[in-house]
């Protein structure tokens, strides 16, 4: 059991990574990742919420009716949501503040809602759990990987901390201005794809055309 | 012909089986380069044509020569001008201090050179690291490198401002190349023009250096707006306060990006290349008549506010990138469509785009590069509906 | 109903319907719902005092630190109690007792139109202008007012920036300016929370010798002289624009000008 569990835990770091692998909870990656400080709070508010779902979604899941199944999910993944984000605009007001409307969207991250109906509906609630952390863990993991090179080169600070010193403050870094705007992060995610993938190509998809190179030369 | 027995005894090394094999590659561009390729097609069917891929990027590359030459004579005689109030700074005034040819604005030979100084660097840079992107590639995808990158090359090297740093340089053709075209496969499947691709990143990642006043000579504590700031700001009307006459923007006086101020050097490569029918003219009428047809309605409409809207067409032809970007990239036949109707509303979607972009949008006064991306991205989806109308009208022929 | 099942209890019976059948579906639906909501108003409930004071603290930070009073680590409530909060009527420029200025909402009061008033002539881009506004005075220890922190806004390239300016007591001296809430572009116009930038501000004038307002946001000084001149943002020209639309606004006639004069006098 131990080991199954671990496996749980494991798998979604890399091999089954939800972002790398299954290209979800894209839409939020891009929006929280311009600073460091603010992806680890995404990262840690979604490991919370995708844990305690499937969680508490595995402990009902005997008695979800399957034409309410959604809805159910639903109810239980927002309440916890709305938790989430009512504890970091008592405790945590400038960072809800940057967050703003992304923590809400929780809701709408597939990871969540892919964890809930694919595994908490038919496996036992401590398994469940493991598996909603391995997969927020994985989530963050990429996370913080592209909050580290878009914070790192677009400002030139990590974590807030000057590391490269920027020309506008004297230094000598000319900073990326395009790394702290959104669309910067498809690129960033992009290549980490292709890096993962390269290092790992079983991971990438089978091609749906063959080509076929004509003879000669 | 020692060299050609050179390559001869070399090759085996190269080709399957051969120590440097992975290199075949740099062999090849190495060699075709220099001989008319020897391989001949052996697989049906065939189409013959004194028209291969190597010569139609060669006469895009020739095209480009006058604007070139204007290119190199504007920078150094911008850079000349302002050194007669400003007095000489930089290394490469020292170099022509060297060789004792002078700053004098006057002489046409002394501003080619200083411009040629500003822009070899440049040039340099782009080829050296976009080649060695290009044969990383090619290597380990083992394809060939292909010529197309001398035109991507000279195209981004012309699209820079003067006094780009060749770190960004360097930066933004790397972008250009691994991302507006390796990723989708390399030449001939890239949907993005890459010289431009390559801009773009350099645009938004460092807009303090690609935009303002103080980049476009580059001399210290001078400072001289674009022919499309001014207009931004003042009005086209204004242009004259500044020393602006449309004719100087016509002949390329200006300041502007290395390549794109001369508008009618860049005339002449577009003629060469419409003669050679290298150019589509479908593309150009597109272009034009989008453009005329846009900034003319803007001009009825009007604005109390927005100066923009009263410059009339013949102005936006030959300010900013207009016309660089109508002759050498909205007419780049890879990433433009490919049907002949499409070509029409391709072309009138760009000129559409830059009207709408330059005169609209407060925030950039430069409508053209991100005009022609836009195109790009909505070139495929032009073609699929062209395509689709063409079906379903023979379809209902044959019914 | 079958003999096995009539030994259970009814509460054991039900859940073992079927999970799909009508009771056990209603039941589920409400009993979940009725618990999230249980969770969810309790957890704000509780939350709220916290997240007020959260927010309150936000704006008296802001205002500590253009007032140059705010170090990491002072305590914002106590050190707030310095300012005194005044709703000021600005077409005449001097305090109103009509609101109370502990609650009074200055962006509520700019949508009513009871209390504000549409701009024909809007340089700030804001619409509406409210005709009631909260200012902060700092008072040294004689009880004399030290400075005055005037809120301010204005759109600049893609957000309407808000924030506010520290006048000295002379009516006329800047001491210093901070918006706290913008989206303009990362690097560029985003660079107005940039502290070197900020500290231009300080000790520049608003207004010449003749009363005539001469601050400006530009790349070059103005001709009547560098202490009414602040640098624009390199490379982000309209969002200086909008700054010097805004505070040449908010300094003019239709803004706190009334207000400087009276200050100025002494007649408050």
């Amino acid at each position: 059991m131990a080991q199954t569990y671990r496996k749980l835990l494991v798998d979604p770091l890399v091999d089954n990574n939800p972002i790398t692998v299954q290209v979800l909870g894209i839409c939020s990656a891009l929006a929280v990742t311009s600073s460091l400080k603010v992806a680890m709070v995404m990262t840690i508010a979604v490991i919370l919420v995708t844990a305690f779902s499937s969680f508490f979604i595995s402990i009902l899941r005997n008695h979800i009716p399957n034409s309410i199944r959604i809805i159910v999910q639903m109810v239980i993944i927002a309440s916890l949501v709305i938790l989430v984000e009512q504890v970091l605009k008592a405790f945590a007001y400038e960072i809800s503040k940057t967050l703003s409307v992304f923590v809400g969207l929780i809701i709408t991250n597939c990871i969540v809602m892919g964890r809930a109906e694919a595994f908490a509906m038919s496996n036992p609630p401590v398994a469940s759990f493991i598996d909603g952390v391995g997969n927020g863990v994985g989530y963050g993991l990429l996370l913080l990987l592209v909050g580290f090179i878009r914070e790192l080169f677009g400002a030139g600070s990590l974590f807030g901390l000057t590391i490269l010193e920027t020309v506008n403050n004297g230094g000598w870094y000319v900073p990326n201005g395009m790394l702290l705007l959104p669309p910067s992060a498809f690129f960033v995610i992009g290549l980490l794809i292709w890096a993962f993938r390269t290092w790992k190509p079983d991971q990438a998809e089978a091609r749906e055309y063959k080509i076929q190179i004509a003879e000669g030369h | 012909m020692g060299l050609r027995n050179f390559f001869d005894r070399i090759e085996p090394q190269f080709t399957k089986g051969g120590r440097y094999e992975r290199l075949f590659p740099v062999y090849e561009m190495v060699e075709s380069f220099l001989y008319t390729p020897k391989t001949v097609t052996t697989a049906a069917p065939h189409a013959r044509s004194y028209v291969d891929m190597k010569r139609i990027m060669t006469y895009v590359v020739i095209a480009t020569i006058p604007a070139i030459l204007m290119g190199l004579y504007n920078t150094g005689l911008q850079v000349n001008t302002a050194f007669e109030a400003l007095g000489p700074s930089g290394w490469r005034a020292a170099v022509i201090d060297f060789f004792g040819i002078g700053f004098n604005a006057a002489n046409p030979a002394a501003n080619m050179l200083h411009g040629l100084l500003y822009f070899l660097p440049i040039y340099i840079t782009t080829l050296v690291v976009g080649g060695v992107w290009e044969v990383l590639f090619a290597t380990v995808r083992r394809h060939e490198v292909n010529e197309g990158f001398l035109v991507t090359s000279m195209l981004y090297a012309l699209i820079l401002p003067p006094n780009v740093p060749l770190w960004q340089v360097a930066l933004g053709i790397s972008f250009g190349v691994v991302i507006g075209k390796e990723v989708f496969g390399g030449t001939g499947k890239n949907f993005l023009n890459p010289a431009l691709t390559g801009r773009a990143f350099l645009y938004f990642a460092y807009p303090a250096q690609m935009s303002g006043e103080t980049i476009w000579t580059p001399v210290d504590g001078f400072s001289g707006a674009t022919a499309l700031a001014v207009s931004a700001a003042d009005g086209f009307q204004n242009l004259s306060a500044y020393g602006i006459t449309w004719m100087d923007a016509f002949v390329g006086t200006v300041q502007g990006s290395i390549g794109e101020t001369s508008t009618i050097a860049i005339t002449i490569g577009l003629a060469f290349l419409l003669i050679t029918k290298i150019a589509n003219w479908r593309l150009v009428v597109g272009c034009l008549a989008g453009m005329i047809a846009f900034s003319t309605l803007l001009n009825l409409i009007g604005s109390d506010t927005n100066p923009m809207f009263a410059m009339p067409w013949y102005w936006h032809l030959v300010v900013g990138g207009y016309a660089f970007g109508l002759a050498f990239m909205v007419t780049e036949p890879v990433s433009a469509s490919h049907t002949n109707l499409g070509r029409y509303i391709y072309g009138a979607l760009i000129g559409f785009m830059v009207v709408m972009i330059r005169v609209v949008n407060p925030a950039f006064p430069e409508g053209m590069m991100l005009a022609i991306l836009f195109g790009n991205v909505f070139a495929p989806l032009i073609d699929y509906f062209v395509v689709q109308a063409n079906i379903r009208r023979r379809a209902k022929r044959n019914v | 109903m079958s003999d096995a099942h009539s030994n259970k209890g009814p509460v054991r019976r039900f859940f073992d319907l079927p999970k799909d059948s009508v009771p056990k579906t209603l039941f589920v639906a409400v009993a979940v719902c009725l618990v999230a909501a249980m969770i969810v108003s309790a957890a704000a409930v509780a939350l709220r005092p916290i997240q007020e004071i959260n927010k309150a603290r936000e704006k008296q930070i802001n205002i500590l630190q253009v007032a140059g009073l705010y170090e990491n680590g002072t305590d914002v409530a106590t050190a707030f109690t310095v300012f005194e909060p005044r709703v000021l009527e600005l077409a005449t420029g001097s305090f109103t007792d009509r609101f109370d200025a502990a609650t009074f909402d200055d962006r509520a009061a700019a949508d009513d139109p009871a209390t504000s008033v549409a701009l024909a002539d809007d340089p700030a881009g804001i619409g509406r202008q409210s005709q009631f506004v909260t200012v902060y005075l700092l008072r040294d220890q004689t009880g004399a007012i030290d400075k005055v922190i005037l809120p301010i806004h204005g759109y600049g390239l893609w957000s309407t920036l808000y924030g506010f300016i520290a006048v000295e007591e002379n009516g006329n001296d800047i001491f210093g300016l901070q918006f706290y809430s913008h989206a303009e572009t990362p690097g560029l116009g985003g660079e107005v929370d940039n502290p070197r930038w900020k500290a231009l501000w300080s000790g520049k004038k608003l207004t010449d010798a003749e009363g005539v307002l001469q601050i400006t946001v530009a790349k070059s000084a103005p001709p009547a002289g560098a202490e009414f001149h602040v640098d624009a943002l390199a490379g982000a020209t309209l969002t200086s624009a909008g700054i010097d639309n805004l505070v040449r606004f908010w300094m003019g006639e239709t803004g706190y000008a009334p207000f400087l004069a009276n200050l100025k006098a002494g007649d408050l």
